[in-house]
């Protein structure tokens, strides 16, 4: 390969780049909080079927689900200034550091995808729940909370686990937008010594390491949350 | 005891129950017979307002409602006097036979907890399945599953429970069982409402046999006159597929 990959190279990196991995963590801390909390509002809307919301949460769900991440990222970065500027008379396109756009389209982008996870599974759970919790004399209300978010939370759980893994990685979209995360940093030391491979075989290396163990821990909560696997005493 | 008046129930164009009137009293055992699609689960399940009906009046014990003005309040306290038992048994999935009795009594009568334990483990005793207070649904067997079903609706001690097909999605050979169980219910004085395939349980539990057909009530009678002195046309060709005549043995 001659002087395109060196080993030497890889471990001399290896502590440059790490420290910009908070960056990536960072995006997908925000998108996973706050998404959730979006999820979740976008999921009552689609439950309690609120007019004209709910034809809102239609279009925005469909937008989101249909475009790719770095579009929607693009879109944010150039499109909220020009939209919200005028009207509120800021100036976010230059107070703004990019990250907070990034965190922006990173949450508009999991409260589509985890109200979907999140009404999949509220409706994966079988009707005759919720009407043996009727037929006890509970309420709609504890029924709910009882009975049927517990079983979709076990539903949800593995579509979550892969989202969340999904984020991680389009995470390493936003040095894009000029966000200096992993990526940018790779990119910048690549430009510095002109070998970029090593930096991207370490980025590389810390995306799997990082899925596996997400994957690892999305699992072992799913098994802990399986009531059919429970061992009896 | 418990009176329904002129219940009406439309899906869409199709007119489910037609005006269907029935009076229970306190301790008696109601069996619906009845084709399928003939309304008999659509009438039960109009009872406790798992399904809404589209007009009529019910009274429970003390409590009367007419439909078209029933608030979220009358729904509940009609569902508190009524236990339900259903087909496929919709135990609580994520919670284990003890916790199935307990959720009811805790959540919506508010009885405390320690209590509603003790009333559980009795119940659950009672149905012969002490030690399967911890197991999960889906570690029972289905006729263990409808015990415990049949527990928990044993255990609210409602004024009238209404049985919807308990046996049927059962093996066979576990029918006889759950209908023993269902018998022992009734010796308790429960006021109860059967809909049922399975006649030799009209016949030998029922005080009152209703024969359903088509959304109304063709027929209603004690177990007797039904099975053996129909007088509708409509409820001998019905009970006919079910005694198979002796020259059918003989080639």
């Amino acid at each position: 390969m001659g002087d395109l990959f060196s080993a030497d190279r890889l471990v001399e990196e290896f502590p440059k780049l790490i420290p910009y991995l908070i960056e990536n963590l960072k995006v997908l801390l925000w998108a996973t909080v706050f998404g959730v909390i979006l999820g979740l509002l976008i999921t009552g809307v689609r439950m309690k079927k609120i007019p004209i919301l709910y034809q809102i949460t239609v279009v925005y769900i469909s937008f989101m689900r249909g475009t790719p991440m770095l579009v929607q990222l693009l879109l944010i970065y150039y499109g909220l200034p020009a939209f919200i500027d005028p009207i509120l008379g800021t100036n976010i396109s230059r107070e703004w550091p990019p990250i907070l756009f990034a965190y922006t389209t990173f949450i508009l982008n999991q409260g589509a995808f985890l109200s979907s996870i999140f009404y999949g599974a509220i409706k994966g759970v079988p009707s005759g729940q919720f009407e043996a919790g009727l037929s006890v004399g509970m309420t709609k209300l504890q029924t709910f909370r009882r009975i049927i978010a517990p079983m979709a939370v076990r539903i949800a759980l593995p579509p979550f686990g892969s989202d969340f893994v999904g984020v991680f990685h389009n995470a390493s979209l936003v040095y894009v937008i000029g966000v200096v995360d992993i990526m940018g940093r790779a990119k910048s030391i690549g430009s510095a010594t002109g070998h970029v491979l090593e930096a991207y075989v370490i980025v590389a290396l810390l995306f799997i390491i990082f899925s596996m163990g997400a994957r690892a821990l999305f699992g072992f909560v799913g098994n802990k949350l399986d009531y059919a696997n429970i061992k009896v005493r | 005891m418990l009176e329904i008046k002129h219940i009406r129930k439309s899906f869409g164009r199709n007119e489910v129950l037609k005006d269907v009137s029935l009076n229970v009293k306190k301790g008696e055992v109601v069996v619906i017979l009845g084709p399928s699609g003939s309304g008999k689960t659509t009438l039960l399940r109009c009872l406790n307002f798992l399904e809404k009906a589209d007009s009529g009046e019910i009274t429970i014990g003390n409590k009367n409602v007419v439909i078209q003005n029933a608030g979220r309040k009358d729904i509940l306290d009609l569902r508190r006097k009524t236990g339900f038992v259903f087909q496929n048994y919709n135990l609580f999935a994520n919670k284990t036979a003890l916790e199935n009795i307990m959720e009811g009594l805790v959540t919506a009568r508010k009885v405390p907890k320690k209590d509603a334990r003790n009333i559980a483990e009795e119940t659950l005793k009672w149905v012969g399945l002490h030690d399967k207070a911890d197991y999960y649904p889906s570690q029972l067997s289905g006729g263990q599953q409808q015990r415990v079903g049949i527990a928990r609706a044993v255990a609210l001690n409602p004024e009238v429970i209404l049985f919807d097909e308990p046996t049927s999605a059962l093996d066979p050979e576990l029918v006889g069982e759950i209908l023993e169980l269902i018998k022992k219910v009734a010796t308790k004085g429960i006021t109860m409402i059967v809909v049922t395939h399975e006649m030799t349980f009209a016949q030998d539990v029922a005080d009152k046999v209703i024969f359903m057909d088509g959304g109304v009530v063709v027929e209603e009678g004690a177990p007797k006159e039904i099975f053996y002195r129909p007088k509708e046309e409509r409820t001998k060709q019905f009970l006919a597929k079910f005694i198979i005549p002796d020259n059918m043995y003989y080639i």
